[in-house]
């Protein structure tokens, strides 16, 4: 079931600009290739960084999405697309429980040798910081 | 935002969907945060349980554990599940089709993982 979302919507115009958004977060519990959740917060995300900061949050099974190294045989590599969110100044981060649970080391810093770089591994506060700092929230969740 | 719904429509064992929701909304309780329960979501309600024989804390420890989230269920869910309102903890508000849904709608954001 894909879910949602502020209750007031996005707030796209027919110039393809949103006037409203000034911090978007996007909040993600898939894992990389079981739905196209995580290709679709990509393109949401690389579109919304042109007029707005962007936030992503990696919760449950999408801590797998910055696995550097994948190699999956027909889809494109998700780790990547959220690289390149990172490069173009999206904050993406991935919950520390989620991520020790299923075998990501986090240094001190929060950088992990298993991810792609760019993507920390931090406390889930700070999924709650982004929504209390974001005027749109969108989570795609099955 | 000043408010979040977080929705959970999943039975709260089984998955790590309910604890997921749960420690999203405890971190969140500088905002306004509720939690709707709907559909298989409203177990979580419950009274009684024992997440031990599953090796799982007891999910509903955690409404106990945090007063500042209110907590709603679906009424027809639970009715159409034969739960009566006497079997689930005493935190919980009843509420039916329209008032769940303007409780979503009263929220700044909707969250559901």
């Amino acid at each position: 079931m894909p879910q949602t979302l502020n209750t007031s919507g996005l707030c796209w115009n027919t110039s393809n600009r949103c006037d409203k958004l000034k911090t978007l977060t996007i909040i993600l519990t898939d894992g990389p290739y079981i739905s196209e959740y995580a290709e679709m917060a990509y393109k949401i995300a690389a579109k919304a960084l042109q007029m707005a900061q962007v936030n992503v949050f990696l919760y449950l099974d999408a801590v797998h999405i910055p696995k550097r190294g994948q190699k999956p045989s027909v889809l494109g590599d998700a780790g990547h697309l959220f690289r390149d969110l990172a490069q173009r100044g999206a904050i993406v981060r991935a919950c520390v429980r989620c991520a020790a649970a299923r075998g990501y080391a986090a240094g001190d810093d929060g950088t992990s040798p298993d991810y792609e770089q760019g993507i920390l591994i931090t406390s889930l506060y700070d999924m709650a910081e982004m929504i209390k700092n974001s005027d749109q929230v969108i989570s795609l969740s099955r | 935002m000043r408010s979040a719904f977080y929705l959970l429509d999943v039975a709260p064992y089984g998955s790590e969907k309910a604890y997921g929701l749960l420690n999203a909304s405890a971190v969140s309780i500088e905002m306004e945060v509720t939690l709707g329960l709907y559909a298989d979501g409203v177990y979580l309600a419950l009274a009684g349980q024992d997440g031990q024989a599953l090796a799982a804390p007891t999910m509903s420890d955690t409404i106990y554990a945090y007063p500042e989230i209110r907590v709603l269920a679906h009424e027809p869910s639970l009715a159409r599940r034969g739960l009566l309102c006497e079997s689930l903890i005493e935190r919980v508000e009843l509420v039916d089709d329209a008032d769940f849904l303007q409780r979503i709608r009263a929220a700044e954001c909707l969250i559901i993982l």
